[in-house]
């Protein structure tokens, strides 16, 4: 009894920390392309299920430092990191870390939409049938669900056989939202996700980070302070390389520390 | 005041001029871009006529019967295009069996996979392949290649298929070195760099942020190639195909000295056999007759209208694909 009682509070404690949780932990991560140092010596700590923005300058290493999070940047030769990535308190940069696993639960959408060259219901298929074994009824459901999580599903449900590239270009980019989704990832990596689109499907794709955040932890690189300060929780401002501060949102956008932090989101430069 | 005047009136008038200048370079400008382009009509009608023209002769002599009789006897001019006709259709054929998957899986290799450091070595040796002139093809083929394939790889596939159902008859024979099969083996080297340069250029089109979002779903270089890279590039990479298949088809000089240039069909791909353009290139000094010359222009009519049709299949293929495709 006396037993029990010292567990209980351990266990609640544990549970209320559980979404504050870290998702991902970066530990004095460096970045190199060829000789020129990228990132310097970054850590910081992303929650579980909330949306973490990382802003800053042209340059300033924002998705150089998304990029590592999925390994994406070894497709090309000279690009290094070094460091760690905690993914869940496993290093993601080990070399023993299988790739295709580790981009199977750490999702990426780019700036530019880019849907495969195949049929809508095919683009969100395709990454779903890579890892589950779904009976057709069962592939049907994921893809409308996703597609309804993207909300795209009425603007698509009756030309599902269409051309991906048929879309516009707003319709593409929730259409390559749809597809992070429908494969369950955990994490989700936007690099500017809405730069190339006009303000209705802004609007449209803020919202629904809004939405997911709920389910996945959500990392977004963006330009747009505005758009940082309404969709994030927490806001990392990077400058050449180094993490200058890293806070709340709100925290950043009113009394931030740092006066390099202060001048950017008043756009003394940048 | 009317200093002014007068500046703007000859300021216009300059203007003017130059206008009609420009309109008159213009006109001469659109009128040579519009004859060159009428030029490749001419000449592509002008070939067409003098072909049917030429053919006239052996066409009323023999009537259909040309196109569906296998003897060809100058001695009593009789004359049947079937065995060329097959043996054009079939060194292709293995030809493109082999250079297409084989070109392509380089162009794959080269763009997705090498190591950069062999990349170009590997992409100059194929682009110096496309530079050897066919005759060079045909003497390695008749004197290194031939006998090296009569030695090793005929004798090895009679003995294995010779109890094989079917495929017994396709590799049936004495291995003579030369015939269909070691045609259609030099034809597949020399169509490669086609399809491999004009692959690797494509595939290299790809937008680096298609890969890298397929990539980012969790796909291996096989999924990301053959789901994303090639179905984005099908158009360039049939359209390729279809250029070497052209080249297959007409290439003469090597075919000459390979195929044996005997005018029967036999089951095995082994036997010696020829092609319309090596029958041509062969026979030409010795037609004597009217009838004889007129067959073999005949026979290149024939060619034309069959690279004619392998276009327009190439046209109705890809018309297949984009509706596939959605698009």
């Amino acid at each position: 009894m006396t037993q029990m009682m010292t567990i209980e509070p351990a266990t609640t404690h544990a549970t209320r920390h559980a979404t504050g949780r870290p998702k991902i932990e970066v530990r004095n991560l460096d970045f190199h392309y060829g000789t020129s140092r990228a990132l310097k010596d970054i850590s910081l700590s992303l929650p579980e299920r909330s949306v973490t923005a990382f802003i800053g300058p042209s340059g300033c290493g924002k998705s150089t430092l998304l990029r590592v999070f999925n390994r994406i940047y070894e497709l090309y030769p000279g690009q290094k990191a070094s460091g760690e990535v905690l993914l869940d308190g496993v290093n993601i940069l080990d070399r023993k870390q299988d790739l295709n696993l580790l981009r199977a639960k750490i999702g990426m959408v780019f700036q530019k939409p880019t849907p495969f060259p195949m049929t809508i219901y095919e683009n969100i298929a395709f990454g779903v049938r890579l890892y589950e074994k779904l009976t057709k009824a069962e592939l049907d459901g994921r893809v409308e669900d996703a597609l309804r999580r993207a909300a795209l599903w009425d603007e698509v449900k009756d030309k599902l056989d269409a051309s991906g590239l048929s879309l516009s270009g707003g319709q593409q980019q929730r259409l390559c939202i749809a597809r992070t989704v429908a494969v369950k990832p955990e994490v989700i990596l936007l690099d500017e996700p809405a730069s190339a689109l006009d303000p209705i499907s802004t609007a449209k794709i803020e919202e629904l980070i809004e939405e997911l955040q709920a389910d996945y932890t959500i990392v977004i690189v963006t330009h747009n302070m505005q758009q940082a300060a309404r969709v994030s929780r927490q806001t990392a401002f990077m400058y050449l390389g180094e993490l200058i501060e890293f806070a709340d949102t709100e925290t950043i956008f009113t009394s931030p520390r740092e006066k390099r932090t202060q001048d950017y989101i008043t756009g003394r430069f940048g | 005041m009317t200093d002014i005047a007068a500046g703007e009136g000859a300021q216009s008038d300059g203007r003017q001029a130059s206008l009609r200048r420009f309109a008159l370079s213009d006109a001469a400008f659109r009128n040579t871009t519009r004859a060159a382009a009428l030029l490749v009509l001419l000449s592509l009608a002008g070939v067409a006529v003098s072909l049917v023209n030429g053919s006239l002769l052996a066409f009323s002599t023999f009537g259909f019967e040309f196109l569906v009789s296998e003897s060809w006897n100058p001695v009593k001019e009789k004359f049947g295009a079937l065995a060329p006709i097959y043996g054009t259709v079939a060194t292709s054929l293995i030809a493109m069996l082999i250079a297409v998957p084989v070109g392509v899986g380089i162009a794959i290799f080269l763009t997705e996979l090498c190591p950069r450091p062999l990349r170009r070595p590997i992409g100059i040796a194929v682009e110096l392949l496309a530079g050897i002139p066919s005759i060079i093809y045909g003497i390695w083929g008749l004197f290194v290649f031939a006998p090296f394939l009569q030695r090793t790889l005929q004798p090895f596939l009679i003995s294995t298929f010779s109890h094989v159902p079917g495929l017994s008859s396709l590799f049936a024979g004495p291995p003579y070195g030369i015939g269909i099969l070691t045609a259609g083996l030099i034809l597949a080297i020399m169509v490669l760099p086609f399809i491999t340069s004009i692959c690797r250029d494509v595939f290299a089109s790809v937008p680096p942020v298609l890969k890298e979002s397929a990539y980012g779903l969790g796909l291996t270089t096989w999924e990301v190639t053959s789901r994303v890279v090639l179905p984005y590039t099908r158009v360039a990479v049939v359209g390729a195909v279809m250029l070497a298949l052209g080249r297959a088809l007409g290439e003469t000089m090597a075919v000459t000295f390979v195929i044996g240039n005997a005018h029967r069909i036999t089951a095995s791909i082994l036997a010696p056999g020829t092609t319309i353009s090596a029958a041509i290139a062969n026979e030409f000094t010795e037609a004597t007759g009217d009838l004889y010359t007129s067959s073999l222009i005949a026979l290149g009519l024939v060619l034309f209208v069959i690279t004619f049709i392998v276009l327009a299949i190439a046209r109705l293929m890809l018309a297949r694909l984009r509706t596939k495709a959605g698009r």
